[in-house]
């Protein structure tokens, strides 16, 4: 396997521990590489990097054999990119600005752009102002997938589409993939990463935390567990659960951070009155402070 | 921070640059009486009758002249009769922006979820724009009064607030009427559109009034009459207070009706919504062709925009040549020395040269801001991430830079040929004989001047996107003033150099290619500064 993506001592530094230090970095042709991190960790500057929007302070980034920087125009021709912020286009419709994107591109027919859109549900009649955010997600989607591009840079993706969307999405990515496709999706939803990606890199506060293959984060899958009882909780056995994390208890209220199977937790909860149980996904700052603690 | 504060906060800009610009507009008017006007009073009364003669060929746009021969009398006429229109036009754009702008960028929203009431977010808003309104027009009156006292002639401070009253009045009447119209439509810029449209047909209603047109009792519903009853400046003038009354009445309705639609309509909906259309899904890419073609396609996407200034030009162009003889009838003859001097000095000896100098400066500064728009328009691509977007296609930066400097330069020759074609008509219908060759040659000469001015906020824009407007703004009306007054005041020649503009010559009389080759190097220089910054910059900071 070849390169797609790879980094040396990328370094893009703003100043007060702002930007990205020092990412080494290798993504293989054909992979699906999930890149996450909480907010602020220094994804969408990586991704202006590779997309030669901003320049490194030091360090270097090749994309299919060329340099992201110096050869950036060439290889926008192989790349489709989402950004993290959608641009504001006001009273254009839709189909202008594909039309416009279109032409500036010249490698996208109206066909290609017809197939995407009728996927995504989108309506290129309307005004980009009368979008919801949701909508305009889907029209930077578009952008990125129609041309068919070898390579797929796409930051925090499915931000503002709704379930039955977000699944769409990843049968745009199955499809791409299946073409011999790789992505670079950035995003700080694990979930979201655990549908699609192979192989994940976690960035956290401008360094590369770990890279490793997906069954590796099955280490940090997690829940932010809330129980509320009726009466006092029986707080000695749930501490000794195992795989029950950072618990605090307030009143007749126990949270905490819950890894592995749940049976144990459930059992003895099966002994008490509970008025109140919720379960979520963490945030990655959440699952951050368990996991490198 | 209060809302009150964020309301003040919205209008920072907008206030200073409102004070300061027509702070320096009052006080050039008022030091510049002093200058031509004369010192004793037969020269006083010559001045005021050779005004009064002009004066009656501008009703159109200022208002009926009186007691010209004092300071008072020429600042009630010459610049207060302007500075109204300026900030009518500052109360429309604050207005609209209040009642639509802060909603499109979702500012509304994010108010309302916090727990305020509808009513109090309306009401910090127009106190917000009361106390900057309030505090631009003191601020003004005073300096244009330094002005003055520099002229030897102060004017009386009592008088002086009852004039900004008369003003401060008739800018919230705009506003509250900018507000309502705001809560009809679902765009900031559609009811910018409407509300100046109506603001203009009230102003032209006055203006015809004041023009011996008969229109009746209608003219009480031009906010403009209601203020120009008010002469607190004349002798034996005062604040007519029935129609300043009237004016803050109507500001009163016009806030209570806002405030009703706004508490009845939707976020982001209109006041009132007709009946669902049949929807029509379309799948497929604009099959407008310029939106493909380069340059074309940045043309294409600014069509009305240039149309509006092509038209608006237009206008104004048919309206300069259509007053062209009677204004050099009466002030060529003139008897005031600085008069005499000023059309010396500007080589004006008929009408065609009049033609020359009046609308060609009017169009040279004109275009400027037509270019000065553009650079906001580059600057807004980087911030609002289209330029982010466009990056993402295989396009060069190099490409970007040359393809918005190319495209400024088409537009503004579509702008100048629609104004010319207009100035040419009108002089044709006036008995005016525009030598051809040379007029056509003087209105393709506009474009170096453009491209210069493209080129160096190409350049500021890849340095510092957020400073680029104001200081290519700055030099557009700095340039225009230091060739304007450089014959009005006899200031040396070095002055009137510093202009980009001097280099464009007066190519109606006189080729000059050394400065149209000039202006093409500092636009070629421009280019390349903008080429090495656009090369350098990070997109998005």
């Amino acid at each position: 396997m070849t390169s797609a993506i790879s980094t040396r001592g990328l370094t893009k530094d703003y100043g007060a521990g702002h930007g990205i230090f020092d990412l080494d970095l290798s993504v293989e042709e054909g992979e699906v590489f999930g890149f996450l991190g909480p907010n602020g960790a220094g994804k969408t500057t990586t991704i202006k990097l590779l997309m030669g929007l901003i320049h490194a302070t030091r360090g270097s980034a090749t994309i299919l054999g060329l340099d992201a920087d110096r050869d950036a125009v060439p290889l926008k021709h192989r790349i489709g990119y989402v950004p993290g912020e959608l641009p504001q286009f006001g009273g254009w419709r839709g189909s202008e600005i594909v039309a416009y994107i279109a032409g500036l591109r010249r490698d996208v027919t109206d066909n290609q752009v017809e197939a995407v859109a009728k996927r995504l549900d989108l309506d290129l009649g309307r005004k980009y102002r009368e979008y919801s955010h949701g909508n305009k997600q889907k029209l930077a989607l578009l952008l990125a997938f129609a041309p068919k591009p070898g390579l797929l840079i796409l930051d925090e993706p499915t931000s503002g589409l709704d379930p039955l969307h977000q699944q769409e999405f990843y049968g745009l990515v199955r499809d791409a993939r299946a073409r011999g496709a790789t992505f670079f999706i950035s995003s700080h939803v694990l979930s979201e990463v655990e549908h699609v990606c192979d192989r994940v890199g976690i960035v956290r506060e401008g360094h590369l935390a770990t890279v490793g293959q997906l069954d590796q984060l099955a280490g940090m899958r997690a829940h932010r567990v809330e129980i509320e009882f009726a009466g006092m909780p029986p707080i000695e056995r749930i501490r000794g659960i195992p795989g029950f994390e950072q618990v605090v208890v307030a009143d007749h209220r126990v949270s905490g951070m819950f890894r592995g199977d749940f049976e144990p937790l459930l059992a003895v909860l099966a002994s008490s009155r509970v008025t109140k149980f919720e379960s979520r996904e963490p945030s990655l700052e959440e699952i951050f402070l368990g996991f490198y603690k | 921070m209060t809302l009150f504060q964020l309301a003040l906060r919205s209008h920072r800009t907008s206030l200073i640059t409102t004070a300061l610009a027509l702070s320096i507009g009052g006080l050039l008017n008022s030091i510049g009486f002093a200058q031509i006007a004369g010192d004793n009073p037969a020269a006083r009364a010559l001045f005021a009758q050779q005004m009064e003669l002009l004066a009656r060929q501008l009703t159109y746009l200022l208002p009926a002249p009186a007691q010209l021969d004092t300071m008072a009398g020429y600042l009630t006429w010459r610049w207060f009769g302007s500075a109204v229109v300026i900030y009518a036009f500052w109360a429309l754009l604050a207005g609209t922006g209040a009642g639509r702008g802060d909603e499109e960028r979702g500012l509304v929203d994010l108010w309302l979820s916090t727990g305020v009431s509808r009513m109090r977010l309306i009401a910090a808003r127009l106190a917000g724009f009361a106390a900057v309104a309030a505090i631009s027009i003191a601020f003004m009156l005073a300096v244009t009064d330094v002005g003055a006292a520099i002229g030897q002639e102060p004017l009386p401070l009592g008088p002086l607030a009852l004039e900004g009253v008369a003003l401060w009045v008739l800018t919230i009447v705009v506003f509250a009427f900018a507000l309502l119209v705001a809560q009809l439509v679902t765009t900031r810029r559609s009811a910018a559109g409407i509300a100046g449209i109506i603001v203009l047909v009230l102003f032209m209603l006055n203006a015809a009034a004041r023009s011996g047109i008969d229109v009746g009792a209608v003219r009480w519903l031009s906010p403009f009459y209601l203020y120009e009853r008010s002469t607190p400046l004349l002798r034996g003038g005062s604040l007519d207070i029935a129609a300043t009354t009237s004016l803050a009445v109507s500001a009163l309705v016009l806030l209570v009706v806002a405030v009703l639609a706004f508490a009845r309509r939707d976020i982001g909906g209109p006041l009132f919504r007709g009946a669902p259309g049949k929807p029509r899904v379309d799948w497929r890419p604009a099959r407008d062709p310029l939106l493909r073609t380069p340059v074309l396609a940045i043309v294409d996407q600014q069509r009305v925009w240039i149309a509006a200034w092509a038209l608006g030009l237009a206008v104004l162009a048919g309206f300069l040549t259509s007053t062209t003889k009677t204004t050099v009838d009466a002030l060529g003859s003139s008897d005031i020395p600085v008069l005499r001097a000023y059309f010396e000095r500007a080589g004006i000896t008929a009408y065609a040269d009049f033609v020359g100098v009046v609308w060609f400066s009017t169009l040279l500064l004109l275009i400027s801001l037509f270019v000065v728009a553009q650079v906001n328009g580059w600057a807004a691509d980087d911030a609002e991430g289209r330029l982010e977007m466009i990056l993402s296609a295989p396009v060069s930066r190099a490409r970007i830079v040359i393809e918005r400097i190319a495209a400024v330069v088409v537009a503004c020759a579509v702008v100048v040929a629609v104004s010319s074609v207009a100035v040419y008509i009108t002089a044709t219908s006036t008995g005016i004989s525009l030598p051809g060759g040379r007029f056509v040659v003087a209105s393709a000469a506009v474009l170096p001047v453009a491209y210069a001015f493209a080129g160096i906020g190409h350049a500021l824009v890849g340095w510092r996107p957020r400073g680029a407007v104001v200081v290519l703004g700055a030099v557009a009306v700095a340039g225009y003033f230091a060739q304007q007054f450089t014959p009005l005041f006899q200031w040396p020649d070095w002055v009137n150099n510093l202009s980009l503009y001097a280099l464009y010559g007066t190519p109606m009389s006189k080729d000059d290619r050394s400065g149209l080759a000039t202006l093409i190097a500092i636009g070629l220089a421009g280019t390349a500064v903008a080429l090495v910054a656009m090369r350098r910059r990070d997109v998005g900071r």
